[in-house]
């Protein structure tokens, strides 16, 4: 029989019978192990120690009652050394863990302690004493304290309507959607090195430095500064005081265990955690457990958006790496174990969202805490180093999702890192995403970056990057439903979904339109519209969010904020750049609606308005023909200036009122096409649509073209994307682009060379980001069941080339048993 | 300016050549390989073609193409005149007017070399060092006034060159389209003559005699030989070694490579969409017999790949 299809790690996992396998009866699969059958579960520790504290420090400065608060649950939470660890601490209890955060979305808990375990998207287990303590301890003090409740009380009737259900403000329109009340921050990245190099003690010791030379006539110095560096004081005592415990608990163990090598083991963790993170680490193995610590300690203040990032690993690990590589202390083969057994800890934690609406924009327990590696260093040179190399050979090895590996790539990069990149890429899951530094670099310049930090950049979150002492926390901004938009002007202003109600403007009924502009005008003035609402709801939003959280660790850690005596949450800190983005989603479903209308109804006159708006008011039923019409016209994602024009101009009307109103919200706000999953919820609320798009299916994704619609291969997908963007402003973030390749493309003979063009390709076109889904069986099989989704899936073998749907049922049959061929999309 | 009939373009090729490659397909083949995956390429002159999957039958086509005889009978949509005559088949934009699916389609369109040209420029990023265009079909050499200029004027513009043929052309044609190209890709089907004209439609003397010339006096050129091995054609080892025995003597030019081919049935539906009979019917080539000629072809040369 023919081998199928799979990508190297689809290989391993098939041979070992669905289970990830590591070498056999290792350190790192005995952890494994330990933890992968257990359903995840919810962990009440940190939310109830941290309310414990909340309800002793009423009236006191948020940051100081954070501290204390911190405090508390370094006190309390219960210490955990499991057999096998290498690296100590986690968050949480055994297994697979998710915590809460009740100051957030608190007004929740209720009805999730409740249904969590039964949740269709990522459900949780949890115990009925801990549903107790939710119910009895935790919701009741939050109960119209929380950020969700205090936000949707001060949004104004008008920009309610097209957030919340005004009747209801626990259901998401997703319309303008809010995402400041699933996490308290933006994606973050903290300055690792900082605490790795300098520990925790000095940075008590600079806190009491400056608070001694505060003015005490200045109320500003002697009550607010006062109280920041007070807090910076106790969180730093939090964080030893934690790692101390951990010490003291490794010491019990091996004091009790008979294994004589884990008793060396424990005692030598016991040593470590005993001086990191509170002193400066001095080898290899303390600057990883000082960094876990922090890593963790920082799940425990707050939820920021796709958990704290890692930063650049590479570079702040590297000097204690070679010192310890050097002295022949450490070989390779422990450093990749100490990662992993790192990555083995992330994976246990789960990221765990209470509100609805955060449940269907994140679903699964995904979280990103990006690893950078590569991109260039300060002076400009080319950062690639051993440890890079390590790391990127970790994650081949490694076959679990964790860590979110990032690659920076430069127009100088070597052909030795791209290889090695291209490798990684290629023996598994798309691994490492890719970063452009031609395109980061002097867009933070532009916002107004020094060179050296815009160059030191770190990936945070999906897409998004930190520049860890000059860029501030800010306020998650709206997702922007352009499928709405359009379906706003079909409808005059309303949606299907919600009845006759009103919620924009009228802008006329497209039955009138007589020409195409009249029709583009309409959808620019609907999105415009929506656009203002969006700003003012995030004006509130900016507004909120200082009363509502502080970040004392975050802030020790940060240059700025222990210069100015000021919270990371500020709304402003001097210096600082706040860069903040709104999403649009539903890109290419858009531009293909207009293009299709422009097409059909006023270019060839194949359809009229009637017959459009009846098929959309049907859902299609019964109007294939219509449909076809639609879905066969230009689409975007085939280089194709019809329609990546359309594109271009809605994006344009993005970009140009954030740069001329980001002005009155004081910070950056930018542009950016990420819709992770959100495109699927959105969505939902969305009728049909004028691209054929049936009600309530996904819209497209990122900046990716509609489901199927690019067929003309990524390179196409590249130059749309390319051709949509408008350089000429700055106000832009990430855009999300991914590129299918199949397993054979991507091993085969020159593999590797192939993958490097078209990363090359992808830098000089200076595009954000990049990220390879390796088509497998599944994605196959998925193309036979459902051809409409998978249109652009070519099959190709020397000299030839087809559609892989077109193909006959054996055929197709015939493709997914071989290998031989070519196949790309 | 020159122009040309194309079937089809196609980026991000990575199977055609090295790197990642813009593939032109022209229109026109003077011969007709029974196994051949690509019917559509055949014919000189624009076709109508029609895809079963996605016609949704509804007869658009019919009543708005009456002009031109076409019929939707026993869910099958055909057309009267295969001819290729000027005005026997609806233009591009009739098609696009009356299918609503694309299902109905034509094939085949002219393009001068510099809109060509222009859509390579844009690619020209992916092509990065080892990349760049493949001349395929079709024939290129059947359009060599056509595939000289877009062959020169894409060397002008810093891209590399490569072509699929079958070799078969006048020499002078043959050499001067050579001289444009980096990476040459020619097949040999079958050694014996009289087969390959049972089989393909013309004998053999021409090509091979190309062939060999070429290899002997392009030494910068590199060359892929390509042999697809088809069941009841050359399936067999007698007819792979002669093959073999016929690149033998150019073993050490360097640059120069000899590739099977397993025969595959990805034409079927190609012949289906322009109402054509497959000749090669449902014969299979097994993947262990594959394998077998395969090393017996390394048997006899050095580099099989
Ligand atoms: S070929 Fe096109 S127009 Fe003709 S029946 Fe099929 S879908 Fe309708």
């Amino acid at each position: 029989m023919a081998e199928k299809i799979l990508s190297p790690q689809e290989k391993r996992i098939e041979a070992n019978k669905g289970q990830v396998i590591f070498s056999k009866g290792s350190r790192v699969q005995r952890i494994y192990d330990s933890f992968q059958g257990s359903r995840s579960s919810v962990d009440v520790q940190r939310a109830r120690y941290f309310t414990e504290s909340f309800k002793t420090t009423e009236g006191q400065s948020l940051v100081l009652r954070w501290a204390k608060a911190l405090y508390h649950v370094a006190e309390n939470i219960e210490v955990i050394i499991n057999d096998d660890e290498l690296l100590v601490g986690r968050v949480g209890g055994q297994g697979k863990y998710g915590l809460i955060y009740p100051e957030l979305d608190g007004c929740f808990l209720q009805s999730f302690a409740e249904q969590a375990a039964n949740r269709v998207e990522s459900p949780f287990e949890i115990s009925d004493e801990d549903i107790r303590i939710i119910q009895k301890e935790i919701a009741p003090y939050w109960d119209g304290k929380t950020y969700y409740e205090d936000l949707a009380r001060s949004l104004p009737e008008d920009v309610l309507k097209i957030t919340y259900d005004p009747v209801d403000t626990f259901t998401s329109r997703f319309i303008a959607n809010e995402t400041s009340s699933m996490r308290s921050a933006l994606q973050w990245v903290h300055d690792f090195g900082k605490g790795i190099d300098e520990g925790f003690e000095s940075i008590k010791a600079e806190a009491q430095e400056k608070l001694s030379q505060l003015n005490p006539l200045d109320p500003h110095d002697s009550i607010d500064k006062a109280e920041f560096y007070e807090a910076v004081i106790i969180i730093s005592d939090a964080i030893i005081l934690w790692a101390q415990r951990y010490s003291d608990e490794a010491r019990r163990l091996a004091d009790s265990t008979k294994d004589e090598k884990r008793r060396q083991e424990l005692l030598e963790i016991s040593r470590i955690a005993a001086k990191v993170p509170r002193y400066p680490a001095e080898s290899f193995y303390e600057a990883m457990q000082s960094q876990w610590f922090i890593q963790l300690f920082s799940r425990l203040e707050q939820k920021t958006g796709a958990t704290i990032s890692n930063g650049r690993m590479d570079q702040y690990l590297y000097p204690y790496y070679k010192k310890d590589i050097e002295a022949g202390k450490i070989t390779k083969d422990f450093v990749k174990e100490l990662f992993q057994c790192m990555w083995l800890g992330m994976a246990q934690y789960q990221d765990l969202y209470v509100s609805p609406a955060g449940v269907k924009f994140n679903e699964g327990y995904a979280h990103w805490e990006a690893v950078t590696v590569g991109g260039v260093d300060k002076n400009g040179n080319d950062a690639v180093n051993d440890l890079t190399y390590i790391l990127l050979e970790n994650k081949r090895e490694f076959p679990l999702n964790y860590p979110d590996l990032a690659a920076r790539v430069h127009v100088g990069s070597s052909q030795e890192y791209l290889e090695e990149v291209a490798t990684t890429i290629s023996d598994g899951a798309g691994f490492p995403k890719l970063l452009n530094d031609e395109e980061i670099i002097p867009l933070l310049l532009a916002k107004g970056a020094d060179i050296a930090s815009a160059r030191d950049y770190a990936v945070s979150g999906c897409t998004e990057v930190r520049m860890p002492n000059l860029d501030t926390f800010t306020t998650p901004c709206a997702f922007l439903n352009l499928g709405a938009v359009m379906e706003l002007t079909l409808r005059n202003g309303r949606m299907a979904k919600y009845g006759d109600e009103l919620l924009t403007i009228e802008t006329g009924n497209p039955a009138d339109f007589a020409s195409y502009e009249d029709f583009e005008r309409a959808f620019i003035d609907q999105e415009k519209f929506v656009l203002k609402q969006t700003f003012r709801q995030q004006y509130i939003a900016n507004r909120t969010r200082p009363k509502h959280f502080a970040s004392p660790l975050g802030s020790a850690l940060h240059a700025l904020c222990m210069e100015n005596g000021l919270d990371l949450h500020s709304e402003h800190i001097p210096g600082g750049i706040d860069l903040g983005y709104f999403d649009f989603i539903g890109l290419a479903s858009v531009a293909d609606s207009l293009a299709a209308i422009k097409k059909n109804v006023y270019e060839d006159k194949t359809l009229n308005w009637q017959q459009v708006l009846s098929a959309i008011d049907a859902d299609y039923e019964g109007y294939e023909d219509v449909r076809q019409r639609l879905l066969h016209s230009p689409a975007y994602g085939n280089n194709d200036p019809y329609v990546d024009e359309i594109a271009k101009l809605i994006d344009r009307v993005g970009v140009e009122f954030a740069k001329e109103n980001a002005k009155y919200l004081g910070v950056n706000i930018d542009l950016r096409y990420v819709s992770q999953s959100a495109n699927v919820p959105f969505g939902k609320v969305v009728g049909a649509l004028p691209n054929g798009r049936r009600a309530g299916t996904a819209l497209s994704d990122g900046s990716s073209a509609s489901q199927g619609a690019d067929i003309n291969g990524p390179t196409a997908v590249l130059l749309s994307n390319f051709n949509t963007k408008n350089t000429e402003y700055i106000n832009r973030a990430s855009r999300l682009l991914n590129v299918k390749l199949s397993p054979s493309t991507v091993a085969g003979r020159d593999g590797n060379a192939k993958i490097i063009a078209l990363i090359r390709a992808w830098c000089k076109l200076k595009l954000w980001h990049l990220q390879f889904n390796i088509i497998n069986r599944e994605t196959l099989l998925k193309a036979q069941k459902n051809p409409e989704q998978y249109r652009s899936l070519l099959v190709r073998v020397a000299g030839y080339s087809a559609y892989f749907v077109e193909l006959s049922p054996d055929l197709q049959e015939d493709i997914i048993q071989r290998t031989e061929h070519e196949l790309s999309a | 300016m020159e122009e040309g009939i194309v079937t089809n373009i196609q980026h991000f090729s990575l199977e055609d050549g090295p790197g990642i490659r813009t593939v032109i397909f022209f229109k026109g083949c003077p011969f007709r390989c029974k196994w051949c995956a690509n019917p559509e390429t055949q014919k000189f002159h624009p076709e109508l073609g029609w895809s079963r999957g996605s016609c949704l039958q509804c007869g658009s086509c019919v009543k708005k193409l009456y002009k031109y005889n076409i019929s939707l009978k026993n869910e099958e949509v055909n057309w009267g005149d295969k001819t290729g005559r000027a005005g026997s088949i609806p233009s591009q934009e009739e098609v696009d007017l009356a299918c609503p699916t694309k299902s109905l389609h034509i094939i085949g369109k002219k393009y001068k070399v510099s809109e060509l040209i222009d859509i390579l420029i844009e690619q020209k990023p992916f092509f990065d060092e080892t990349g760049g265009l493949t001349l395929s079909g079709g024939e290129p050499l059947a359009q060599p006034n056509f595939a000289e200029a877009l062959l020169k004027k894409a060397k002008g513009n810093g891209i590399r060159t490569a072509i699929e043929t079958t070799s078969y052309a006048q020499w002078d044609v043959v050499e001067n389209i050579a001289s444009h190209i980096d990476y040459y890709m020619t097949d040999i089907k079958v050694m014996d003559s009289g087969l390959h004209e049972k089989w393909t439609g013309l004998p053999n003397q021409k090509l091979l005699s190309n062939i060999e010339r070429l290899l002997g006096e392009f030494p910068k050129v590199h060359f892929r030989i390509r042999t697809p091995v088809i069941p009841g054609v050359n399936d067999n080892p007698e007819a792979i070694i002669a093959i073999g025995k016929f690149l033998k003597p150019f073993e050490n030019r360097g640059e120069l490579e000899w590739e099977l081919l397993k025969y595959h049935r990805l034409g079927v539906p190609k012949y289906e969409a322009l109402h054509r009979e497959y000749p090669m019917g449902l014969v299979e080539l097994s993947q262990d017999k594959f394998n077998e000629l395969k090393s017996v072809a390394s048997f006899v040369f050095e580099n099989v790949i």
